[in-house]
């Protein structure tokens, strides 16, 4: 397939993946903070902030609500509504190959925040806009699965939601080093329920909340959909699926470093993990992950003589990596 | 007639498409179970089917972009749920006018890139063809591939005052409109399924297979399947969400400049595996903007190198390079001689009178009638740039005057026709608004037309100009097959 189409699904799917993670932070994190008066708010949303890179645009733009800022803010280039816009442009390109549900669905979605009626339900009825959000992404998804054939482009926009979900999921669990005080049960339990989790993780866990079982969960867990093992797992395969070179091996800088960082997972564990320090595991994780994300655009996008001459590249990369 | 949806219609003076007057008005044969079913609909049963239509455009994003318009930047295109209706005999006539039309622009393509024995025996004039912006001489004695210059034309013709069908212009560059056509259609299909199957209607649906197979037909490799690709400007452009249509119709890949790569004179797409050849470039992009190296400019919509794998043969574009020629207004205004120069024929189809502003005496006449006439520059599209004398102010008819002196090569008048009336729903009801028709023609192995075209409908009340950019919406436009 075209190397810009394969770039433009891939993208796709990072940003309503990014817009979905977005929206159950801000949902999580709103319903917690009622218990918080007014002027420790600040101070609440900002471990927040500072884990998804916001934290100085949002001091740029005082007197905004956080929660205006998080999905409508233009300033904000991962507001919810930029993310969508920027989905669908990328799916605009690439029409033909989508389903036409999947298109109607995204331009639904697009339509709905350009509209101003998102702005409108946000404030009258915050939880009917979560739903509606988060609803569009796992309909989106499973239009995904369901109505177009899991060819090549099928696995480019898998390399782009796991991707995009093993940052997102790494940055929540990085919420809990930016506290100033031990994380609390209320933290924890927000981390939780931002990643889906407090089910799952009660079911294993019978209730031992601490910030070690969760960090365990959410890095470590083997079949948990949202968990960074499970997510650099489904890369992994799916690079593997693209080249046809057998797991365990590698023919490109993306499918090593993926696999180095899966043996990463595989083959360490909490206690080494708290040891070593979390948010250092956490950060050496995504830079890893950041550069698999450049090492599959210098394989698949770009000519092998344009990796020499950067300069000389006509293709430069549009969409730089968020953050 | 005194009832339901049309109660309050009047054909007045015009030429209407569905009614006759005979001291009264008459519905025409051929519109009469169209006009039974709209009559009898509800204001609600109506207003619903509209709201159907519009959100169906709006869901899939059947959308065009109007260049500098500040509030937003897609727009439906709005659809009339009124269908245009031609009769069988009607159409072939017209059919055959298109058919001789495009035979004639291309023998004139071929001639004046090659020998161009139209200008030495003063049939037109050398400077005419030499000043237009689109003529090309770096192509001249390039035999392009099949011969075929324009592959994808789309004429526009109205009817006079008369019913007469006239041709106003061609489009032989990237005429664009034709998956209105094919949306419409499916449109109508489902909002009036039983009126469409009982009138016995020519479908259009073939279109999409029959460019691909005009496409293939240019292919320098005939060995093997082709490899052809539609070149888009990109999701910017005015008419992207048509080239995705077509790409995604015809099965092929769309590919903006950045996607492909020229080599060695052979030109390649840039795909996840590697680079693969490629054969025919179906391009929507004019001239200027698809070889920076060759025509000169920092345009980064095009391929550099693109245009010497052309001129080597190993790569066909369609339409063909130099093809604008053919558009300029004044290059129009000599069609019929071409047909009779090159085909030994009388035009079937009439040309609008064309004063030529570059002409002494033409241009006096046009200064002194500003006010009876419509000027429109040469080589302009999109409706830009006209001057209505009727309904201008003596300001804007000074500045014409001014721009004319100025500049007389670059515009044309011609009388103003008034263009035939079709029944529009409006707000205030069924209205008489005027029309125009662009059928796509295309031009490979053989020529074929899908019966009928796209309608393009003034929806501004008195409104001669039908261009969507201008304000005009459109309507499925109906053939019959007996």
């Amino acid at each position: 397939m075209l190397s810009r189409v394969a770039d433009n699904l891939y993208w796709m799917s990072r940003y309503i993946e990014r817009a979905e993670s977005i929206t159950r932070m801000v949902e999580v994190n709103q319903s917690s903070s009622l218990e918080f008066i007014e002027d420790a708010l600040s101070e609440f949303w900002e471990p927040v902030l500072k884990a998804i890179c916001a934290s100085e645009i949002f001091n740029e733009h005082t007197k905004i609500d956080i929660g205006q800022f998080l999905f409508f803010g233009s300033g904000f280039p991962n507001s919810v509504k930029n993310c969508f816009l920027y989905a669908r442009e990328n799916a605009r390109m690439v029409r033909d190959q989508l389903s036409v549900e999947m298109w109607v669905e995204l331009n639904n979605i697009y339509l709905f925040f350009q509209s101003g009626q998102a702005e409108a339900t946000f404030l009258q009825n915050p939880q009917e806009f979560f739903q509606k959000v988060i609803k569009f992404s796992l309909v989106f998804q499973g239009l995904s699965g369901a109505t177009i054939p899991h060819d090549e482009g099928w696995r480019f926009m898998a390399l782009g939601t796991y991707l995009e979900r093993a940052d997102q999921t790494s940055r929540m669990l990085d919420t809990l080093t930016f506290q100033k005080h031990e994380p609390t049960r209320l933290d924890l339990l927000a981390v939780l329920r931002s990643c889906v989790a407090q089910t799952a993780f009660r079911r294993q866990y019978k209730g031992e909340l601490s910030m070690t079982n969760v960090a365990d969960y959410l890095l470590f867990s083997r079949d948990f959909p949202r968990s960074i093992r499970f997510s650099i797992r489904c890369i992994d395969e799916n690079l593997h699926s693209l080249s046809g070179v057998p797991s365990g091996n590698f023919s490109n800088e993306a499918e090593r470093l993926i696999g180095s960082s899966l043996a990463m997972v595989n083959f360490t564990d909490i206690k080494i993990v708290m040891s070593n320090g979390l948010h250092q595991t956490i950060d050496d994780l995504q830079r890893k992950l950041i550069n698999v994300g450049q090492c599959i655009f210098e394989t698949y996008v770009l000519l092998p003589f344009e990796l020499q001459s950067a300069e000389k590249s006509t293709f430069i990369q549009a969409q730089s990596q968020q953050q | 007639m005194n009832s339901g949806q049309f109660s309050n219609y009047q054909t007045k003076s015009f030429f209407d498409e569905m009614f006759y007057f005979d001291e009264k008005t008459v519905v025409k044969p051929h519109y009469e179970k169209v006009y039974k079913r709209l009559n009898g609909l509800s204001a609600d049963e109506l207003d619903a089917k509209r709201s159907q239509a519009v959100s169906s455009f709006l869901e899939h994003g059947v959308t065009f972009t109007v260049y500098d318009d500040s509030d937003g930047i897609e727009r439906v295109f709005p659809f009339d749920l009124i269908p245009r209706v031609i009769p069988k005999a009607e159409w072939v006539i017209v059919e055959q006018g298109l058919k001789q039309r495009i035979l004639a622009l291309n023998l004139f393509l071929h001639d004046i890139y090659h020998q161009a024995r139209i200008l030495k025996e003063g049939i037109i004039p050398k400077e005419i063809v030499e000043t237009c912006p689109y003529y090309r001489k770096e192509i001249i004695g390039f035999d392009v591939p099949q011969d075929i210059y324009i592959h994808i034309c789309g004429s526009d013709l109205i009817r006079n005052e008369e019913g007469t069908y006239m041709v106003l212009e061609d489009n032989g560059r990237c005429p664009s409109g034709v998956s209105y056509l094919l949306e419409n259609r499916a449109i109508m299909k489902r909002a009036f399924p039983k009126t469409y199957q009982s009138m016995e209607v020519c479908s259009v649906e073939a279109y999409p297979e029959l460019l691909l197979r005009t496409l293939e037909h240019l292919s320098p490799r005939q060995s093997q399947k082709p490899v052809c690709v539609l070149l888009s400007p990109g999701v910017y452009n005015s008419a992207y969400f048509e080239h995705t249509f077509l790409a995604r119709q015809m099965g092929i890949e769309i590919v903006e400049g950045r996607d492909l790569i020229a080599i060695d004179n052979y030109v390649f797409m840039r795909t996840t595996l590697g680079l693969v050849q490629v054969d025919v470039i179906y391009r929507r992009l004019d001239d200027d903007y698809i070889d920076p190296l060759f025509f000169k400019n920092d345009s980064i919509l095009g391929v550099p190198g693109l245009m010497e794998a052309y001129l080597k043969g190993n790569v066909s574009l369609a339409n063909a390079v130099g093809t604008g020629l053919a558009d300029d207004k004044v290059t129009y205004a000599f069609v019929p001689e071409m047909i009779k120069f090159y085909l030994g024929q009388d035009p079937i189809l009439e040309s609008v009178p064309t004063y030529l502003c570059w002409r002494e005496k033409d241009r006096n006449y046009v200064l002194e009638n500003l006010d009876k006439l419509v000027v429109k520059p040469a080589n302009e599209s999109g409706g830009y740039g006209m001057l209505i004398g009727t309904a201008s102010t003596k300001q804007e008819r000074n500045d014409f005057k001014f721009r004319i002196k100025e500049n007389p090569r670059e515009y044309i008048a011609q009388p103003i026709i008034s263009l035939s009336r079709h029944p529009t729903f409006c707000d205030e009801g069924v209205m008489g608004r005027h029309v125009d028709l662009r059928p796509f023609i295309l031009y490979g192995k053989d020529i074929e037309i899908v019966p009928g075209g796209l309608t393009r409908v003034a929806l501004k009340k008195d409104s001669l100009v039908v261009n969507s950019s201008q304000g005009g919406g459109s309507k499925d436009t109906w053939v019959l097959k007996n």
